[in-house]
């Protein structure tokens, strides 16, 4: 009896002594730190050749060979490989001085030096990538859908399609560059030696795929899996598609009283498209209700309706609590996005646009950033005529719900509900009258003004 | 189970014995800044930092600030600006982020991006779009302002990109808006 606290020490304290594993490679076996799933990941960079070196001052390391760099920190899931900010499949963690991270983490570090690490975390494998093709798989949102680019390979898979996901088979074995981003329609990516497994969104599947030459790379366009929505009939009149921020699980700015922003803006917008409707301008709504509908969706809507004007109706709320009026906002493009559009365009269509149709894609942009600039100036200026509201001017700036639109777009923000006077004004019902016709007598003015808008932006794809 | 009693005590020796070997190499693991090599400590000097703070007016105001020490090296300098900017204003504007915001990690690449890390705002949040650009512009402009070479900043939230917080774009490292920015 007396024997089994002396047993029970000796179970509990073998598993302890597992500091490291055996790494196979091409230099034969070497030990490695690991304490469970986790393998010291600078030990394995070092085996690959890497030379690594801690940089106090930025409290990350840099591994650096053959012309690539990665940098990394413990404690993040992130890496700058080449450059470029890229995920990491799992955390970097400080143990005991090591910096451990899971195999597919250490995977996804050394991959771009041209190793692959495989087996288990208990008996890793290190190997070169010799020959094998590096793929970098990125995706290019744009207003007319996604496409998934492959670049580095010159072969061209076969596509197997399955509700829900694609394969692509290599006529031979390939490897990541870097870990592939899940961004929009593309959930996650899988790879085994040939075989490239693609999940993607519910509703999504690929529409075509390509490869191109120069540099050489294999396009997958993806699609709307559901029914299309029915043809566009011509309109006789402007059509406005009015936006109301937020709704159902995000409630967006909260007031005083714990008011939703959401509930406003769905008044101030129904109110509005009430008022125009009587007007004789055919009005829509992203949302009817409260519900959650992505800032993607909603422009999209307005580019399928191929939309006169797109009118995003917000509250806003500041940490400056004394922060009140109407602002109004319209887009606000760095120098290098028309280079990120004319990249768009030529993925997104079918067969590499040519020079007039990137020509016609810069020309449209830039009249409705104009265009946009002139709806603001008028929403702007029909607000701070209402009694009460000081004008807080009209401003630039990136926002994702007027990023993809293909036609002039404004996005108003009609008051503060963190103010809590002007929260109860916004509150009111005869406000959100005042604010709808102010919205009103600005979209009239706008349509009827004699400067004309643009075509839609979107580029033809056949 | 006499009999057994000499294998266990000898198993319970080699355990021992092999958990102390193993202990005093976890021990002897090198720290991050002993991988580097010793790097002798900077003598500190001090510096002025220009921040950027949210007003009522929504415009960003400049604040000049004292440092005991300002680091020569980028992401230590950009660590102390964000810092800074989370300890909030002196000359009574409002606070840039909603949250007590920690600085998780930061990195500068080849392009002049900057990425800053912050610790993830609580899911009730309420940040607006005045929020939003005051959160984003004054961490853009002030490490803009502070570090020679950065031309971009990210703001990443507990160690991922994050597309948005509702109204902006924070996909991609953004460049300072001066326009935001009080006269």
């Amino acid at each position: 009896m007396r024997l089994r606290p002396i047993l029970a020490l000796v179970l509990l304290l073998v598993p302890l002594t597992a500091v490291g594993v055996t790494v196979t490679s091409p230099q034969g076996p070497s030990e490695v730190f690991a304490r469970g799933e986790l393998l010291d990941v600078v030990a394995l960079l070092r085996l690959a050749g890497a030379e690594v070196q801690f940089a106090p001052a930025a409290g990350s390391y840099n591994a650096a060979a053959g012309g690539h760099e990665v940098q990394f920190t413990p404690g993040g899931s992130l890496a700058v490989v080449d450059g470029r900010l890229t995920p990491l499949p799992g955390p970097l963690r400080l143990v005991d001085g090591h910096v451990m991270g899971s195999l597919p983490t250490a995977a996804a570090l050394i991959g771009p030096f041209g190793w692959s690490l495989r087996g288990t975390a208990a008996a890793p494998e290190l190997a070169k990538v010799g020959g094998t093709e590096q793929l970098e798989l990125s995706v290019v949102r744009a207003p007319t859908g996604t496409t998934l680019v492959l670049r580095g390979t010159k072969q061209r898979p076969r596509v197997t399609t399955l509700p829900g996901s694609v394969t692509l088979l290599f006529p031979a074995p390939v490897v990541l560059a870097r870990p592939v981003v899940p961004e929009g329609e593309l959930l996650e990516a899988e790879l085994h030696d040939d075989t490239l497994t693609l999940r993607l969104a519910p509703g999504t599947e690929v529409a075509s795929s390509y490869p191109l030459e120069d540099p050489p790379r294999f396009v997958l366009r993806l699609a709307k899996a559901e029914p299309v929505a029915p043809m566009v009939t011509p309109r006789a009149g402007p059509l406005v598609v009015l936006d109301p921020g937020h709704g159902g699980e995000d409630l967006g700015a909260r007031g005083p009283g714990g008011e939703s922003e959401k509930e406003i803006t769905l008044a101030v917008a129904r109110a509005t498209a009430a008022r125009l409707q009587a007007a004789g301008v055919t009005a829509r709504l992203t949302r009817e209700g409260d519900e959650t509908v992505s800032l993607t969706d909603r422009t999209a809507l307005a580019n399928r309706l191929q939309a006169t004007v797109f009118l995003s109706i917000h509250v806003n709320a500041s940490p400056a609590r004394g922060a009140h009026g109407a602002e109004t906002y319209y887009m606000s493009v760095d120098a290098s996005d028309p280079q990120a559009a004319q990249a768009a365009a030529r993925e997104n269509a079918s067969v590499p646009p040519d020079t007039l149709q990137l020509i016609l894609w810069d020309l449209a942009h830039v009249a409705n950033l104009n265009n946009s600039a002139r709806l603001a100036r008028v929403v702007q200026e029909r607000l701070n005529a209402l009694q009460g509201i000081r004008d807080r001017g009209i401003r630039q700036a990136p926002f994702v719900v007027l990023t993809g639109a293909t036609m002039p777009s404004t996005l108003v923000e009609v008051g503060f509900l963190s103010n809590a006077q002007e929260a109860g004004r916004l509150l009111a019902r005869d406000t959100q009258e005042e604010i709808a016709a102010a919205l009103v007598d600005a979209i009239a003015e706008y349509l009827h003004s004699p400067t004309p808008a643009p075509a839609p932006t979107a580029v033809s794809t056949p | 189970m006499k009999a057994l009693r000499p294998i266990v005590a000898t198993l319970a020796v080699i355990a021992l014995l092999v958990t102390v070997v193993a202990l005093s190499r976890r021990r002897s693991a090198p720290p991050p800044a002993a991988a580097a090599g010793a790097t002798p400590a900077p003598t500190p000097v001090p510096g002025k930092l220009v921040l950027f703070f949210p007003g009522d007016d929504a415009l960003l105001h400049r604040e000049l600030r004292e440092v005991p020490e300002l680091p020569e090296g980028n992401p230590l300098r950009i660590r102390l600006v964000v810092e800074e900017l989370v300890a909030g204003s002196r000359d009574g504007y409002a606070p840039a982020f909603s949250w007590a915001a920690v600085v998780q990690a930061v990195f500068v690449d080849r392009q002049g991006n900057a990425y800053v890390d912050l610790s993830t705002p609580p899911a009730d949040a309420s940040t607006g779009t005045d929020g939003e650009l005051a959160l984003a512009y004054s961490t853009v402009n002030s490490v803009i302002a502070n570090c020679p070479g950065v031309r971009r900043v990210q703001v990443l939230l507990g160690g991922r990109q994050v597309s948005t917080l509702g109204h902006l774009d924070l996909s991609r490292p953004l460049s300072p808006n001066l326009k935001l920015v009080a006269p």
